[in-house]
């Protein structure tokens, strides 16, 4: 069994475009401008896990003035007013949001855990035994935003290698 | 009419408010659950004529809640609005009784098609 990419990175990008039209740029004056930077800095992330079918983590990450400019958006408020507890609900939510459109791609049979989020840079917390297989890396307002996926290699026995 | 809004996310709750205003159904009477639980106890306490409930919830996941409702003989109208939707799901939510199915991210207008139905 080889590792079917169930979804590539058009399919994220459409979900993340999604994401802004719906709730973080409705206006459609700014966008998530690609840098296909893999290596971009981040410094809070969220993270869903999906077991089953397919097995692995969503992850959005992003530097913490462009989550507190998601959390205003979201909630309606300044950036400047936007608490820990804000920035929390909201990275998670879209982590939440991204994982279960992810999830609805794969085959049947997955599960999709409640969201973690660590208001730390995303390099503190590899993923251990997972390789990246896609992701949507940009610039939002001149900040930095980042979607992956992580494919557990544990789920791919038979044709890693 | 008194609507249940049942997530764990405080943001999504504050989402779904906010479109219910957009889509023109602000003058309803909202209330909100945090989790399964909560949502369970809130349809009997409260007894909402409308539910707007989460997936993916801890205590209780949304579709628990509905089919723990449903066994009780309670027929609250009860629908789900959630990030995740794959064909069983919606399979599994129609069998348990839900009257709708509404994908995150959504916006007024789809809040508007579905819910000027149910809401008038």
């Amino acid at each position: 069994m080889s590792i079917e990419v169930e979804v590539n990175e058009n399919d994220l990008a459409e979900m993340v475009e999604q994401v802004w039209e719906s709730y973080l740029d409705p206006e459609g004056v700014s966008p998530l401008i690609p840098t296909y930077d893999e290596n971009q800095p981040s410094e809070v992330h969220s993270s869903v896990s999906i077991t089953g079918s397919w097995t692995g983590y969503v992850v959005y990450a992003s530097s913490v003035a462009a989550a507190r400019r998601a959390a205003g958006a979201f909630l309606a408020m300044e950036p400047d007013e936007v608490g820990d507890e804000d920035l929390s609900d909201v990275l998670g939510e879209l982590a939440n949001i991204v994982g279960g459109n992810v999830k609805a791609m794969l085959p049947p049979g997955a599960l999709l855990s409640l969201p973690q989020v660590v208001l730390a840079p995303e390099a503190t917390a590899r993923f251990p035994g997972t390789q990246r297989i896609s992701g949507v890396y940009g610039m939002w307002e001149g900040e930095p935003v980042s979607i992956s996926m992580w494919h557990s290699r544990g789920d791919n026995k038979e044709g890693a290698e | 009419m008194k609507i249940l809004i049942a997530d764990d996310s405080r943001v999504m709750r504050q989402i779904v408010v906010r479109t219910l205003r957009q889509a023109g159904f602000g003058d309803h009477d909202l209330i909100e659950a945090a989790n399964g639980q909560e949502a369970f106890d809130m349809v009997n306490s409260e007894s909402p004529d409308l539910v707007l409930s989460d997936w993916n919830m801890p205590e209780m996941t949304g579709i628990e809640v509905l089919k723990k409702l449903r066994a009780a003989g309670n027929d609250v109208k009860f629908g789900f609005v959630t990030s995740e939707s794959t064909p069983e799901m919606k399979e599994q939510a129609d069998s348990a009784g839900a009257l709708f199915f509404i994908v995150k991210p959504f916006s007024a207008e789809r809040f508007d098609e579905v819910f000027a139905p149910i809401l008038g």
